[in-house]
């Protein structure tokens, strides 16, 4: 009977010294020999995993480009439910997040962010034909429709800003769910990024279409971001020195980011900077 | 595309998966079986502390929610200071629930034991560690492996549930290729044959080997 | 962000998470009512008299005890819609869940069913009484007290299992915690109250089956008083 207590002493003080929170920053757990944690959702083709856990999507690619920048070559990816991805880096479960996050004040206040990676606009997702003349917001609190989107998403917030009821509002989890009830009828229209809705419309063959992303609310327009813990000040700094070398000769970046849609269209303009985007969105 | 294709291309995956579904099964199986032990026996102790911790550690346990148990072990345990990793914290939370249903049943078998044994022991002068040890323990075997098995079909499929906090087990790669194919009766429906087949020709074969083992050294068991 | 335990926010949530916690109450009736109904069916294959439906319904039920709940609630929701049969998330939740408890529930029936001695029978067959009025006045009263503790229990599994709806987008209280978590990027509040609310509602519940337990144990002599 003793001994069973010794072992499961012994047990948990192994558990406890293996993997006990690293009071380090991530400039010295690279030091030490850690990986990078890439940290992402499900978001073609923003950000995914392939087969053998590879890291793929643009903003992936993207990150990845800075990184050999930094001289980092060698990473580990982790993929996250989405609304788990800032809690995920604040527990010490991933040292970036790269899923394709707007940057936007709440989220400021809990990451610290890149300096913008692009600019991208929301759009909707309805029915071949538009049949309830769907476009933006406004329209989903006229006709009563049913709006879906991802929990965690910067849609959620800004159809509430828009005055789009609860009731109306049904969440899912990421952009899986959001095909998955579109394509069941479960909603009259969807409300994610632009590009994650074109991924959507090709993907059903053009049973959906997107809407016309100028006709949302101009302030939906986002820059998007690398997170970061808010401790990792440092690694975040030298990251962003890297990205303006990047995006200063950004030829290889949009070659690999061109595969999933990225083009020179997204780079982000001067104007549109972290602070501005923590400040006003 | 027909099933064997999508085999071709995706078994590998579901496969891989697979392996660390296995391992997590194994490794919260051993734990779980260590903490049914341990607080089976607390329950049972005359000193009401020890009686009352683990009361409550069961009734904790069996009172919520494993999702939430997981989720908690996951994202929140880091900022009371213990960050462990998604296949460890999975392992944990996994461990420590059926842990407390085990408890109940290593109680349950240890109730079982006819009286006659606890007196004879008392009789022949055993100490109080040595009885339970030598005598009583052994003699559960039997009588708790047919109700531990089922609880650990259960296990099994609770593995399921540490794909949603990043293991990559067998339901999370079925997730993935339904994120990207699809082709969700293929995926889901092969992952569903997985875990039947692990199930029914693995597991359960498993166990009932150990219970005629148990019932042989006991001296129930068929010569 | 703030490390500590924020009270503020805290009540701010807790209105979404109590008026939540009514939808997972309601799922958990109403997938456990559909169990009782789906486990006496499994009960009906598992007596029939034709060698084929015991196989067929054996193996039904073999497979769907074996496998996860949650795989079964994906393949609910994702794969019938690609049949043409669209169904909200919550009739695939009460309906996989129906299904899974329901085999669990028909080994509970069958235990029951088991557990009233084989004399009772005989005697109702000595005495000439239909088989209706043998299973109305006889033998199900009999049975029903053994089956309680089993279906008080799986009433209770049912419950703590709702969380899983919360990934095919049923909006119970896991769901809403995720929901508020996610929207708020703090997961601290929401899940430890998610985690108190469970513990409040299942652990007075599951003290009250064991009750249950110990009464019909008395009740057939089992125990002392």
């Amino acid at each position: 009977m003793s001994r069973l207590i010794k072992l499961f002493t012994v047990l948990l003080v192994l558990l406890f010294s293996i993997s006990s929170v690293s009071a380090k920053t991530l400039t010295e757990r690279l030091a030490d020999g850690h990986k990078l944690r890439l940290g992402f959702g499900t978001a073609v083709p923003w950000a995914y995993a392939g087969d053998n856990g590879e890291a793929l999507g643009f903003v992936n690619m993207i990150a990845l480009t800075v990184l050999e920048e930094m001289g980092i070559t060698e990473h580990e990816t982790k993929v996250f439910e989405w609304s788990g991805l800032i809690p995920g880096i604040n527990a010490n479960r991933s040292d970036m997040v790269t899923g394709g996050m707007y940057i936007l004040k709440s989220r400021c206040e809990n990451m610290n962010f890149s300096d913008p990676i692009g600019v991208f606009g929301d759009a909707m997702l309805v029915p071949k034909g538009n049949p309830k003349n769907i476009n933006n917001y406004q329209d989903v609190i006229d006709t009563g429709a049913k709006l879906v989107t991802g929990t965690g998403f910067n849609t959620v917030e800004a159809a509430k800003k828009y005055g789009v009821p609860d009731s109306q509002m049904l969440l899912v989890e990421g952009e899986v769910g959001i095909l998955a009830a579109m394509k069941a009828g479960r909603a009259d229209a969807a409300v994610q990024t632009f590009f994650g809705a074109k991924e959507h419309e090709a993907k059903t063959d053009g049973k959906f279409e997107v809407t016309d992303p100028k006709l949302m609310p101009k302030e939906t327009l986002n820059v998007v971001g690398i997170g970061f813990r808010k401790t990792d000040v440092k690694f975040r700094d030298e990251f962003n020195k890297a990205l303006a070398k990047v995006m200063a000769n950004p030829a290889k970046m949009l070659e690999r980011a061109g595969k999933y849609g990225y083009d020179k269209a997204q780079l982000p303009p001067p104007s549109m900077s972290t602070e501005w985007a923590c400040s006003t969105k | 595309m027909s099933y064997f294709a999508f085999l071709a291309e995706h078994g590998s995956t579901l496969l891989l998966g697979t392996v660390t579904t296995l391992k997590v099964l194994i490794c919260s199986m051993i734990l779980y079986v260590i903490i049914s032990m341990i607080f089976g026996l607390m329950r049972l102790s005359k000193n009401l502390v020890i009686q009352g911790i683990a009361t409550v550690y069961i009734e904790f346990f069996r009172g919520t929610s494993l999702l939430v148990q997981l989720f908690w072990v996951y994202y929140v345990l880091p900022f009371f200071g213990l960050s462990l990793e998604a296949f460890v914290a999975g392992v944990m939370a996994l461990g420590m629930n059926f842990g407390a249903y085990g408890a109940e049943i290593v109680r349950g078998g240890i109730l079982a034991v006819p009286k006659g044994q606890w007196e004879a022991a008392h009789a022949l002068n055993f100490s109080s560690a040595k009885r339970i040890k030598r005598i009583i323990i052994p003699q559960i075997f039997p009588i708790i492996l047919p109700p531990a098995a089922n609880l650990t079909v259960e296990l099994l499929k609770a593995t399921a549930l540490v794909a949603l906090v990043t293991v990559v087990d067998l339901t999370f790669e079925a997730k993935q290729i339904n994120a990207i194919t699809w082709l969700s009766a293929q995926c889901f429906g092969t992952a569903l044959l997985i875990y039947y087949i692990i199930a029914r020709f693995g597991l359960v074969p498993f166990l009932r080997w150990l219970e005629i083992l148990a019932a042989r050294k006991v001296g129930r068991g068929k010569a | 962000m703030e490390m500590g335990w924020r009270w503020d926010f805290a009540y701010e949530i807790l209105p979404k998470m109590l008026l939540a916690t009514f939808n997972t109450i309601i799922a958990a009736g109403v997938g456990y009512a559909i169990a009782l109904v789906v486990g006496l069916f499994f009960l009906l294959g598992q007596r029939t008299p034709f060698k084929i439906i015991n196989f067929i319904n054996r193996e039904i039920v073999e497979f769907i005890r074996s496998t996860p709940l949650l795989i079964q609630l994906f393949f609910v929701y994702f794969v019938l819609p690609q049949f043409g049969i669209t169904l909200s998330a919550w009739v695939c939740g009460m309906m996989t869940i129906g299904l899974h408890f329901g085999t669990y529930l028909s080994e509970v029936y069958r235990g029951a069913l088991e557990g009233v001695s084989k004399t009772q029978w005989e005697a109702c067959r000595a005495l000439n009484f239909s088989t209706i009025y043998t299973y109305r006045r006889i033998v199900l009263p009999q049975a029903f007290p053994i089956a309680i503790p089993g279906m008080g229990n799986y009433l209770l599994g049912i419950f703590k299992d709702t969380p899983l709806l919360s990934t095919i987008g049923v909006a119970e209280l896991f769901h809403a915690a995720t929901a508020v978590g996610g929207y708020n990027y703090r997961y601290l509040e929401p899940y430890t109250m998610v985690g108190i609310i469970f513990l409040i509602l299942s652990v007075p519940a599951a003290m009250w089956v064991r009750k249950l337990e110990r009464t019909v144990n008395v009740a057939q002599g089992k125990t002392k008083q």
